[in-house]
C-alpha cells in the first residue's frame, strides 16, 4: 500500500518514469479496449426481425372499388364494404397508417395520399377500439415540409392520430427465411411491432417501374440507403412486401399523377379518377389499381416478380371485385 | 451594503438581451414563427450594415436600422457595450471567473484602446475600396455565429444523444419516455443534423476571445472591438456623462474599472466609459453621479474639456493605414482562388457575394436541410465561413425560400418562393463511368425519382439490354437549376455518379 502511496505521489508530482509511463499507456489502452468490448456485449444488441406477425385476415371480397366525388366517403364505404374496419382492428390495438408523403408536394399535385382517405381510416380505427393508430412516412424531401405541405399531418392530427418524424435509431433489421436481397435491411421497429398495419398508397406514376403502388409504398418503412433499394427493385420489393404482410391495403385513386412521377409538381398531368380501392392482398390491389391506370399489370417489375412466386397463381378474372359508387 | 440598484438593471438588461438574441436565433428553424426575424439584431449593427452598404454602393434593405443605436449613443454615451451586446454580456461572464482582475497600467490602456480605431479605419478604407471585412471582427456576427454553429447543434446534439443512449442502448423505453422524445423531436429539437462542418475555428476564436476577457476584463471591447469603436467615437458628445464631487482621490474607481476608463489621475475617457455603474457604488463617500449635461467644471474629475489627440488617430498612423489596407485588399486579388463555389439562391456573383456577407450564420441555422455549410479555404481566404452548399449533405428544398428571409444584408436576395424556384445554382452533370445505369446495366433512375423540376431536369435514356428496358439518365440542361437533390439522393458510393458544378 505504501507502495501504491508512493507511486501515486510520484506521479501527481509529476515525476514519472518511462516504465510507469508505459504501464499507464497500456493499463488504460487495456481498460479502454475492454471497457469497448463490455459496452458492446451489454447494450448493442441489433436485433433482427424475422417479419410481422400478420393476423391473415381476408375480406368479403377480394378487391372492393368505391367511385364518388368525396374520397372520405369513399373510403368509408369501401372499408364498408371489405367488412369494415372492426374485421380487422380490435379493442386495444397498434396500428399502423403508412400514406405516401414522401413529397412537399400539395394534395392537388397528386404525389402523396389525399388527406381525406388517411383521415377516415384513422377515424374508422379508433372507433373500432385502436389504443393508438401510428401515422408516419420516411420522406423524400424535409421532413417537416413534407408532412405540413401533403396536408396529412393536420387531417389525421384532428383525428387524434399520432404522427410523428420516424426515428431512424429505432429499427430492426430483416431476416428472410429465404436467400433474399434485403437480408439485413434495416426497417422501422414501429412497422414490424404493430398489430395492424395499414398501407395507404397514392396511385401515380414512377419513371423506374412504371406505377408506385402498395408495395413500392413500402419502402417508405425502410431506413438506410434507400436508393439501392432501386437496383433489382422488383425482387426486393416482392421480398419486403413478404416481409411486412400489410393487413390492408388502401389505393387512394382519387387524383391520379399520369406523367413525371412520382414526385409530379404539375397540375396539368394530374387525372382525376376519384375511386379508392381496399383490399387485403396487396398483389391483387397492385393488379387492379395498375390495370385502372391502363398498364399491363405484368409490365410492372414488383408486380410480376410477386406473381412468379406466389404458390396459387392469382388472377386478376377470377378475384371478386365489387364496385361502389358513392 | 449599499442596494447596486444601477448594477441590479445593467445585469437584467444584459441578460434580458442575450436571451432575446438566443430565443431569436433558436427560433430560426423552419416555419419562421418566432416572434422576431433572425436578420433583426444584425440590422441594428452599424458596423456591418454601414460597411456593406458602402462597400457595395448600395442602400441595403433596413438600413435605417443602422442608426438607432448611434442616435442612442450620442444621449446616453456607449450604454450598447454594457447595457445590450451579448457579447459583452458572456465576455463580462468570462471576466467574472477571476477574482483578482489584472488592472494595466494608463500608459498601456492608452494604447490598446487605439488598436479599435485603427482597426475600424482598416474596415472602412477597405469598404471604400469595394471590399467589406467588417464581418471579421464585428461582434454581433460573431456571436450569432458562434450560437448558431457551435453552441445549438452542441446542445440539441447532446439532448438527442442522451434520449437515444437511454431509450436503444440502455433499453429503457417507456411510453411516456418516447412520446416526449417525439414531441420533442417536433418543436425544440428540429430534426436536421447537427453537424456543421468547418466549425471548430469558429469555436477557437471564440474561446481564446473569452480566454482574453477572463484575464483582463473586456479585453476584447476595449482593444478590438470595431463596432465599440463606432460607438466610442460617437460617446465623445454624448449627453450623459460621469460627474465627480469634492473626490478624496482614494483611486478605487480607475483600480475596479473593467474597460480601464478611469485614469490614474482620475480623471475619465468619456469613449471608452459603458456605463457599468460599478463605479458609483464602488466609491466610498457616493460622489460619483452620472447626470445629463452636467455643467462645465462637472464632468470627469477635472473638467469636460476635450482632449486633443487622445484617444484619437495621428496622421503618421493614418498613411501608414492606408498603405495597409491597399496592399490588404491586393493580397486578396493575389489569394484569389479560381475555384467557384455552389453560392444560396440568387448568390451566384461570387464576389458580390462575399463582400456582402458577414458570416452571420443565419442561413445555415435555418437551411431545413443543412446543405449550407460555412466554407472553410475553398475560395480563398476572402471567402472564409460563407455558405456554400454542400450536396452530399443536404440539398437545396425546392419548395424553400428560408435562407434569402434571414439575410440581414441581402447577400442571398428576397427572391419569393416562385422566384427562387427558377433560381439555378449551378448545372448537374451525369458521370457515366460511375453511373450503374450508364456502366454496369442496372437499373437505378433514383437521380430522376426525386428531380423537384415538375417536367423533370432528368431525362430517361431509354435502352433496350438483354431484352430488358433500362432506362439511363441525361440532364437536360435547361431546365435543371442545380439543387443537388440528385447528388443527394445518388446511392453511387464513395463519390455520387451525378454531381452539381457551380454555374460558369
Amino acid at each position: 500500500m505504501d507502495r501504491f502511496f508512493y507511486r501515486l505521489e510520484c506521479f501527481l508530482k509529476g515525476q514519472v518514469s518511462r516504465k510507469t509511463f508505459l504501464k499507464i499507456l497500456l493499463g488504460g489502452l487495456t481498460s479502454f479496449v475492454a471497457g469497448n468490448a463490455f459496452l458492446k456485449y451489454a447494450f448493442a444488441k441489433s436485433e433482427g426481425s424475422n417479419g410481422r406477425i400478420s393476423r391473415g385476415i381476408t375480406g368479403n371480397a377480394d378487391i372492393i372499388v368505391a367511385k364518388g366525388v368525396d374520397p372520405y366517403r369513399n373510403t368509408v364505404e369501401a372499408v364498408k364494404g371489405i367488412g369494415g374496419m372492426g374485421k380487422f382492428v380490435r379493442k386495444g390495438d397498434t396500428v399502423l397508417v403508412k400514406p405516401n408523403m414522401a413529397w412537399d408536394r400539395t394534395p392537388e399535385q397528386a404525389a402523396n395520399t389525399d388527406p381525406a382517405v388517411v383521415a377516415a381510416l384513422v377515424e374508422m380505427c379508433y372507433a373500432s377500439g385502436a389504443k393508438k393508430v401510428n401515422v408516419l412516412d420516411v420522406t423524400c424531401n424535409n421532413e417537416k415540409l413534407c408532412y405540413e405541405h401533403s396536408g396529412i399531418a393536420a387531417a389525421v392530427k384532428e383525428k387524434g392520430a399520432n404522427v410523428y418524424f420516424p426515428d431512424h435509431w429505432n429499427v430492426v433489421k430483416a431476416h428472410f427465411p429465404y436467400e433474399s436481397p434485403m437480408e439485413g435491411w434495416p426497417v422501422l421497429r414501429d412497422a414490424v411491432d404493430c398489430d395492424v398495419f395499414i398501407n395507404v398508397p397514392v396511385l401515380k406514376h414512377h419513371g423506374l417501374t412504371g406505377l408506385t403502388l402498395s408495395m413500392k409504398n413500402l419502402m417508405g418503412v425502410c431506413s438506410g440507403t434507400r436508393g439501392m433499394i432501386h437496383f433489382n427493385i422488383g425482387r426486393k420489393l416482392a421480398d419486403l412486401t413478404d416481409f411486412l404482410k400489410p393487413d390492408l391495403t388502401v389505393i387512394d385513386a382519387t387524383r391520379v399523377l399520369r406523367a413525371h412521377g412520382p414526385s409530379g409538381g404539375d397540375v396539368n398531368d394530374v387525372e382525376k379518377m376519384d375511386s379508392v380501392i381496399v383490399a387485403t392482398d396487396p398483389l391483387l390491389a397492385d393488379m387492379y389499381a395498375s390495370k385502372l391506370f391502363g398498364k399491363p399489370p405484368m409490365e410492372i417489375s414488383y408486380i410480376s416478380e410477386a406473381l412468379a412466386r406466389s404458390p396459387e397463381k392469382k388472377d386478376l378474372a377470377k378475384a371478386k371485385v365489387v364496385e361502389l359508387s358513392t | 451594503m449599499k442596494v447596486k440598484k444601477s448594477v441590479i438593471f445593467r445585469r437584467s438588461s444584459q441578460v434580458f438581451f442575450l436571451l432575446l438574441f438566443l430565443y431569436i436565433l433558436w427560433t430560426t428553424t423552419y416555419p419562421l414563427k418566432g416572434a422576431f426575424n433572425a436578420d433583426m439584431f444584425f440590422k441594428t449593427d452599424p458596423n456591418i450594415m454601414l460597411a456593406v452598404a458602402l462597400s457595395e454602393r448600395t442602400i441595403v434593405a433596413g438600413l435605417v436600422l443602422a442608426f438607432i443605436i448611434p442616435v442612442l449613443t450620442l444621449i446616453f454615451g456607449r450604454f450598447f457595450c454594457g447595457w445590450v451586446c451579448p457579447f459583452g454580456t458572456v465576455i463580462d461572464a468570462a471576466g467574472s471567473l477571476r477574482r483578482k482582475k489584472k488592472a494595466l497600467s494608463d500608459g498601456v490602456n492608452a494604447r490598446i484602446r487605439n488598436i479599435k480605431y485603427v482597426l475600424l479605419a482598416v474596415s472602412i478604407a477597405a469598404a471604400v475600396l469595394g471590399h467589406q471585412y467588417a464581418w471579421v471582427l464585428d461582434p454581433i456576427a460573431m456571436m450569432g455565429r458562434f450560437i448558431s454553429i457551435n453552441l445549438i447543434p452542441a446542445v440539441t446534439g447532446v439532448v438527442e444523444k442522451t434520449f437515444i443512449f437511454t431509450m436503444r442502448d440502455l433499453g429503457f423505453r417507456p411510453e411516456w419516455l418516447y412520446s416526449f422524445y417525439r414531441a420533442l423531436k417536433g418543436s425544440f429539437l428540429g430534426v436536421e443534423t447537427y453537424v456543421f462542418a468547418n466549425s471548430a475555428p469558429i469555436l477557437a476564436m471564440f474561446a481564446l476571445i473569452m480566454a482574453f476577457a477572463a484575464w483582463v476584463p473586456r479585453s476584447w471591447c476595449r482593444a478590438i472591438c470595431p463596432l465599440g469603436a463606432i460607438y466610442a467615437l460617437l460617446a465623445r458628445y454624448a449627453l450623459l456623462a460621469r460627474t465627480v464631487e469634492r473626490c478624496t482621490q482614494c483611486g478605487m474607481c480607475s483600480r475596479d474599472c473593467r474597460m480601464g476608463a478611469i485614469k490614474d489621475d482620475l480623471d475619465y475617457v468619456k469613449g471608452e466609459c459603458i456605463l457599468c455603474m460599478d463605479c458609483v457604488y464602488t466609491c466610498a463617500p457616493g460622489r460619483i453621479r452620472f447626470r445629463f449635461l452636467p455643467a462645465r467644471g462637472q464632468g470627469g474629475h477635472k473638467t469636460l474639456v476635450r482632449q486633443g489627440g487622445k484617444g484619437a488617430i495621428s496622421r503618421a498612423d493614418f498613411i501608414l493605414l492606408m498603405i495597409g489596407s491597399i496592399l490588404a485588399s491586393g493580397l486578396k486579388w493575389a489569394f484569389k482562388v479560381p475555384r467557384k463555389l455552389i453560392r444560396p439562391p440568387g448568390s451566384q456573383d461570387e464576389k458580390a457575394f462575399v463582400d456582402k456577407c458577414v458570416r452571420c450564420a443565419n442561413c445555415m441555422k435555418i437551411c431545413p436541410t443543412k446543405v449550407l455549410q460555412p466554407a472553410f479555404l475553398e475560395s480563398g481566404p476572402g471567402g472564409l465561413w460563407t455558405p456554400h452548399l454542400v450536396n452530399e449533405i443536404g440539398y437545396c428544398e425546392y419548395n424553400c425560400d428560408l435562407c434569402g428571409r434571414v439575410c440581414p444584408t441581402g447577400a442571398i436576395p428576397r427572391l419569393g418562393l416562385e422566384e427562387k424556384k427558377r433560381a439555378k445554382l449551378g448545372l448537374a452533370r451525369v458521370d457515366r463511368a460511375k453511373c450503374i445505369a450508364w456502366s454496369a446495366g442496372m437499373e437505378c433512375l433514383v437521380c430522376e425519382e426525386h428531380c423537384p423540376v415538375s417536367h423533370k431536369a432528368i431525362k430517361i435514356d431509354n435502352v433496350i439490354v438483354n431484352g430488358v428496358v433500362l432506362g439511363r439518365p441525361v440532364v437536360d440542361e435547361d431546365l435543371c437549376i442545380g439543387c443537388g437533390i440528385c447528388q443527394n439522393k445518388c446511392p453511387v458510393r464513395p463519390q455520387r455518379a451525378i454531381v452539381v458544378d457551380p454555374q460558369k
